[in-house]
This record gives structure tokens, sequence and C-alpha cells, in this order.
């Protein structure tokens, strides 16, 4: 009778410990409107004439890619430009021509394809209204040129491409 | 020689990072304080090549209005998350429209193009 109560007892407390261990732990989330931009790639001057800096390939730069992220459709729009000045370069006596253009590089869902075509531009900046929900790639392309027959004096060169996302 | 640097461009540029910015459509809240009202944001840094943001209040014509928070430009350290409330005086609550945040550089952290990231939240 006593061994018997025993393992009864055993038993429920066995019972017990595996109730107390299997406690739920739970991992919430929520899943709302937000976008982020995502600075994908750096881009990388190339010099291909002495007067001249360039991201394109063809003239050994790489251009700056930005990934925008948006989880709810039609609540933003990418507004990216590309840069009209230099924030760091050795002293320059003459004016830079400045030009550029931004472009849908890739796309997570096919109807972002659409984006290029309906894209707004005006002076550098270049508008899109992300009304798909998914991840979108935009490749900045930028030249600078300096005066007529001039070079571009010898040192660094930084510029700024800018990538805003602005809720509808 | 020309595969090392090769490999090299493409681990300095392949880095991805985000900066984030919630909610899409805050609320403007009373304060505790008469006269004021706050508005609450969150942010997640996940750029490593930032780690500060400026904080900026527009009207609906991107005209800056006036508000309080603890830092304007706030550190932000590589996959921190941050809430911050800013604070509006009651007569300017019905033009605030834009709450933005900034990504500044670091002068040494920009590569030869930098990408300075600007998320708008918006006020209805």
């Amino acid at each position: 009778m006593f061994k018997q109560s025993l393992t009864l007892g055993a038993i429920g407390m066995v019972c017990s410990m595996a109730a107390a261990s299997a406690n739920n732990t739970p991992i919430t989330g929520n899943v709302s409107s937000k976008c982020s931009i995502f600075t994908d790639t750096s881009g990388v001057y190339g010099n291909p004439t002495p007067d001249e800096l360039s991201t394109k390939t063809a003239d050994g730069g790489i251009d700056p890619v930005v990934r925008y992220d948006v989880t709810v459709a039609d609540k933003y729009k990418a507004k990216i430009s590309w840069p009209n000045s230099f924030s760091t370069a050795p002293n320059l006596s003459d004016a830079v021509n400045w030009d550029g253009e931004t472009s849908v590089k890739s796309h997570s869902v096919a109807g972002m394809s659409a984006y290029e075509a309906a894209k707004v531009e005006y002076d550098n900046v270049t508008e899109f209204d992300l009304t798909l929900a998914g991840s979108t790639w935009f490749s900045v392309e930028s030249e600078a040129k300096y005066g007529v027959g001039k070079s571009l004096p010898g040192g660094e060169y930084k510029a700024n491409v800018v990538a805003e996302c602005i809720a509808d | 020689m020309r595969l090392i640097s090769i490999i090299a461009a493409a681990l300095i540029t392949t880095s991805a990072a985000a900066h984030e910015l919630t909610p899409t459509y805050p609320e403007i809240e009373p304060a505790y304080v008469e006269g004021v009202s706050v508005i609450k944001m969150k942010m997640w840094n996940r750029r490593s090549d930032a780690s500060y943001y400026e904080v900026n209040v527009y009207d609906d014509e991107w005209k800056s209005v006036p508000f309080a928070t603890p830092e304007k430009i706030m550190k932000l350290s590589y996959l921190e998350h941050k809430s911050f409330e800013l604070y509006i005086r009651d007569t300017d609550c019905d033009r605030v429209t834009y709450i933005c945040t900034t990504s500044k550089q670091l002068k040494q952290d920009v590569q030869s193009t930098g990408i300075k990231s600007r998320i708008c939240s918006k006020v209805k």
C-alpha cells in the first residue's frame, strides 16, 4: 500500500514537472506598414577622362544601388536624387556640370517593372510611386564633368545620393 | 592581382544596410504638459555605415515646424532600436504633416558615393 502510494506520488510529481517545463514562451510579431531603405551597393567614381568622374561601368565606376522594401502597398513614394555637388573635393576653380539617371534595376514582384515607365523626373530628382508591396532595387548613375578643356585637380572626390521614402 | 581587386570591390560594395522609421502614420496625443502634444516614433538602424540620425518635422509644404525632443541628432548604433518622442505646441499641431529622420554619415565613413537615407512618416 505504501509502495503504491509512493509510486503514484512520483508519477504525479513527474507530470507536474512536465507541465511546468511545457510553459509557452511566446514570440510575437506584427506586420505593419513600413518602408526600409537599404544601401545595397555603395558607388565608386571612375575617371575615364581627365575632366570627368562617372559611376558608369564602362567608365570604370560602380553605380550605387539602393533597395526599398515596403510591407504594405501604396503607402509610400520613393524620391531619389543623384548628386549635384561634391561633399569632399579638392579646391575647384571652375564649374562642374552634373548629370545622372535613376532607374529600376531589379524587383521582387513582376508588376514593379511598371515603376520605370511611371517615374517622374525633375532637376536631379526621380520619384517612384511604390504601389506594390515588396522590394525594388534602384541604380543611380551620376557623372561630373569639369570646365571646358580642364583636368580635375588630383585628390579625393566624394558625393552623396539622397534616397527618400515618404509616406503618402 | 586583378582577382583580388574584384573580390575586394565585391566585399566593399555588397553589404546591405537599412534605415527604418515607424509608424507610417503616427498620431498626435496629448502630453502631460498643458498646451503641448506628443508624437511617439520608433527607429531601427541597420546601417553599419551610419550611426547618427537627424529628426525633423515639416508641414505639408515642407516648411519646418518647431518641436522639441531630447536629441535632434540622435546616436543610434548598428542594429539598435530606439523609441523617441516629439513634443509639439498645440497651436502647431494642425500644421504637422511629415516627421522625417535623415542619416548623417561621418566624413570618413563615406566612400566614393555615399547614400544619405531619409524616411518620412505622415500625420493624417
